[in-house]
């Protein structure tokens, strides 16, 4: 701890006197900012990357939308997303590169009293309950998939993303292709109108709406429930069997999907037998000219960073993504 | 007789107004300093048992965040005020003395103006110092547009109207003999703003000056888009008098106080939330400090707001 004590007196003390007079070499601290999905393994890495090289890198959690604008807008040295850029968005930001680092699983973490954790749900059971179909927590579809769990009549309270989200595009990419009525009704996208619920900004946020709110469901990164202790549900995946989300889970969902050339792809409702179902993907997003410093940090990301990754809650990239990514990492100016 | 039972029920009936309106006077009195009183108490009950040294010494630890502390919040609020001061005060100070001293539409079009100006929402000052100060810079520089400056520009623009309107109404309260007199003994007019009327003027002034620090200080909105946050200290090597030195950096990203308290509120993490209690503990604490030592060093001033 030592060395991340300051002396804040004596900073103070120097303060504005040689803030003003003294000769400006650049602050050398890299910039990144955006997804609040992988936030808590991104400011682990930094944490760790700074005991190794001394090199600060600070990473704020404003969602993913505010990642690509600001990559975009060149004001941070590297921006993070949970969804791909769309084209028009690359269309605004030339030589911006899609690098992914993790996967991770969106799991719906619940508050029921009463209730076990691991329930047992399906994709449209989860469409209906955010489109406000199925309003309460005994309802028959819900006791069908849970044979022997007494659940109370209580009121469903959806909770959602309420600023630009990839976990949002994760999830309701999910859910479109599941029920056709979600698709119609509420679609794909960062931000989406879901039609009933209350609304968090950040993981964070409705990670804490699930905790304190009786009869509550949300979505959140597994890590985001494990950290907090929330139970979350098994889902049905496409094979039909209800899959517990688990970073082996992920691994298998992502290693069933084949990735282009720019990394951009959903790999949601994955055909594998024991994947799991609402998995994604999470991209840290450079321009092909960054600093030589946001490269070498991506290097360490992708090889000793990976090793971190399980026990933050998240799944390691797969062997031959990993060399893919690196590669293009690699070959960054 | 009829004349003076008339007059009596008059008389009654002006009592009893008088009693019920003073008692919602006072009731309204109660009741706001009732809330104040709840707000800090709610707040010391909540902040005080998380106050420890480390807050103060400490960074932001991600791995295990009780050891963490919010040394780079505090030390930014500070530079953030600071550079706020220094863009609004001259400003502030200069447009109300114009506006006391000058007549004419132009006058009265900036004071129009200047009202405008206070009752924008911060955010969109905010967005406005993105649209020119972060994203223009970011252009020429990429990832250097979140910065200090930035931050200090928002709340300087914000402190601006609010330091010109009680400067101007301090020195209205000013007796005009004092000028009459000081004019009459052959005094120039700045001669007489800058001897008579301004160290007549300043512990009101001052006052002013602190409220409108006060009002920014706690501003979390503009500085979203100005200083984004960090989670360390950032620093540069600088020349300081030829000898090679360890500064604050400005000119990235950096952390304050409403930021980090907005953050860690909204957290899942209940020791976040502890954190962040600390720290709006902290933050009124410092204001309260502001004050009180404004106020000592000015103290012997003649005209105090009212």
């Amino acid at each position: 701890m030592n060395s991340r004590t300051i002396k804040a007196a004596a900073v103070a003390a120097i303060g504005f006197g040689a803030l003003t007079g003294a000769s400006a070499a650049r602050a050398q601290i890299i910039t990144g900012a955006g997804a609040s999905f992988p936030a808590p393994l991104y400011q682990r890495w930094a944490q760790a990357y700074k005991q190794a090289t001394g090199q600060q890198i600070n990473y704020q959690s404003i969602g993913s939308s505010g990642g690509v604008k600001n990559i975009t807008a060149r004001a941070v040295d590297f921006g993070a997303s949970d969804g791909p850029m769309t084209a028009s968005e690359m269309q605004n930001a030339p030589g911006v590169l899609h690098i992914p680092m993790v996967a991770g699983a969106v799991v719906l973490a619940y508050n029921v009293r009463g209730v076990p954790e691991h329930i047992k749900l399906t994709g449209p059971v989860i469409a209906d309950i955010y489109l406000g179909a199925i309003t309460r927590w005994n309802d028959p579809r819900i006791t069908a998939l849970n044979p022997g769990v007494n659940f109370p009549a209580a009121n469903i309270v959806p909770a959602f993303r309420s600023d630009g989200s990839g976990t949002t595009n994760i999830f309701t990419n999910y859910l479109s292709q599941v029920s056709p009525a979600f698709r119609e009704r509420v679609g794909v996208g960062k931000a989406v109108k879901f039609p009933k619920g209350i609304g968090g900004k950040g993981n964070e946020s409705v990670a804490a709406l699930v905790r304190q709110t009786p009869g509550a469901i949300g979505y959140v990164e597994l890590a985001y429930a494990e950290n907090n202790k929330l139970s979350y549900a098994d889902v049905q995946n496409r094979k039909g069997n209800f899959i517990r989300p688990t970073i082996a889970a992920t691994t298998t969902a992502a290693e069933a999907a084949r990735l282009p050339s720019d990394f951009r792809l959903i790999i949601t409702n994955t055909p594998a037998a024991q994947g799991y179902p609402i998995v994604g993907y999470t991209w840290i997003l450079v321009r092909r000219d960054t600093k030589p410093g946001v490269k070498k940090f991506l290097q360490w990301a992708l090889d000793e960073g990976q090793k971190m990754a399980a026990p933050s809650g998240y799944a390691p990239l797969p062997a031959n993504v990993q060399k893919r990514a690196l590669a293009v990492v690699n070959s960054l100016q | 007789m009829a004349v003076s039972t008339r007059t009596d029920l008059h008389l009654a009936r002006r009592r009893t107004t008088n009693f019920v309106m003073l008692g919602f006077c006072v009731l309204a009195s109660i009741v706001a300093l009732v809330m104040l009183g709840l707000v800090l108490y709610f707040l010391a009950s909540q902040g005080l048992k998380h106050i420890s040294p480390r807050l103060f010494t400490r960074l932001p630890n991600n791995i295990d965040i009780k050891q963490g502390g919010i040394a780079h919040s505090i030390f930014g609020t500070l530079t953030l005020l600071g550079i706020a001061s220094l863009i609004s005060l001259p400003l502030g100070i200069l447009g109300g003395i114009y506006q006391v001293e000058a007549r004419g539409r132009f006058a009265f079009a900036v004071r129009f103006l200047t009202d405008v100006l206070n009752g924008i929402p911060s955010i969109v000052i905010g967005i406005f110092v993105y649209a020119a100060y972060v994203y223009p810079l970011s252009q020429r520089n990429p990832g250097s547009g979140f910065s200090g400056y930035a931050g200090g520009l928002a709340l300087g623009i914000m402190m601006i109207p609010l330091v010109m309107r009680t400067t101007e109404e301090i020195l209205r309260l000013v007796p005009f003999s004092l000028r009459e007199a000081s004019l009459g003994l052959g005094a120039t007019r700045w001669r007489t703003m800058w001897s008579i009327v301004l160290p007549v003027a300043r512990g009101g002034v001052i006052t002013g000056i602190m409220l409108a620090l006060a009002r920014v200080a706690g501003e979390t909105a503009p500085l979203l888009f100005t200083i984004l946050g960090n989670e360390y200290f950032p620093t540069k090597q600088a020349n300081v008098l030829g000898a090679k030195v360890t500064v604050p950096a400005m000119n990235t990203a950096i952390d304050a106080l409403p930021l980090r308290i907005f953050n860690y509120a909204v957290g899942p993490n209940l020791e976040q939330h502890d954190i962040a209690w600390a720290a709006a503990l902290i933050l009124i604490a410092m204001i309260l400090i502001f004050s009180i030592a404004a106020r000592y060093a000015t103290r012997g001033g003649v005209l105090e707001e009212h």
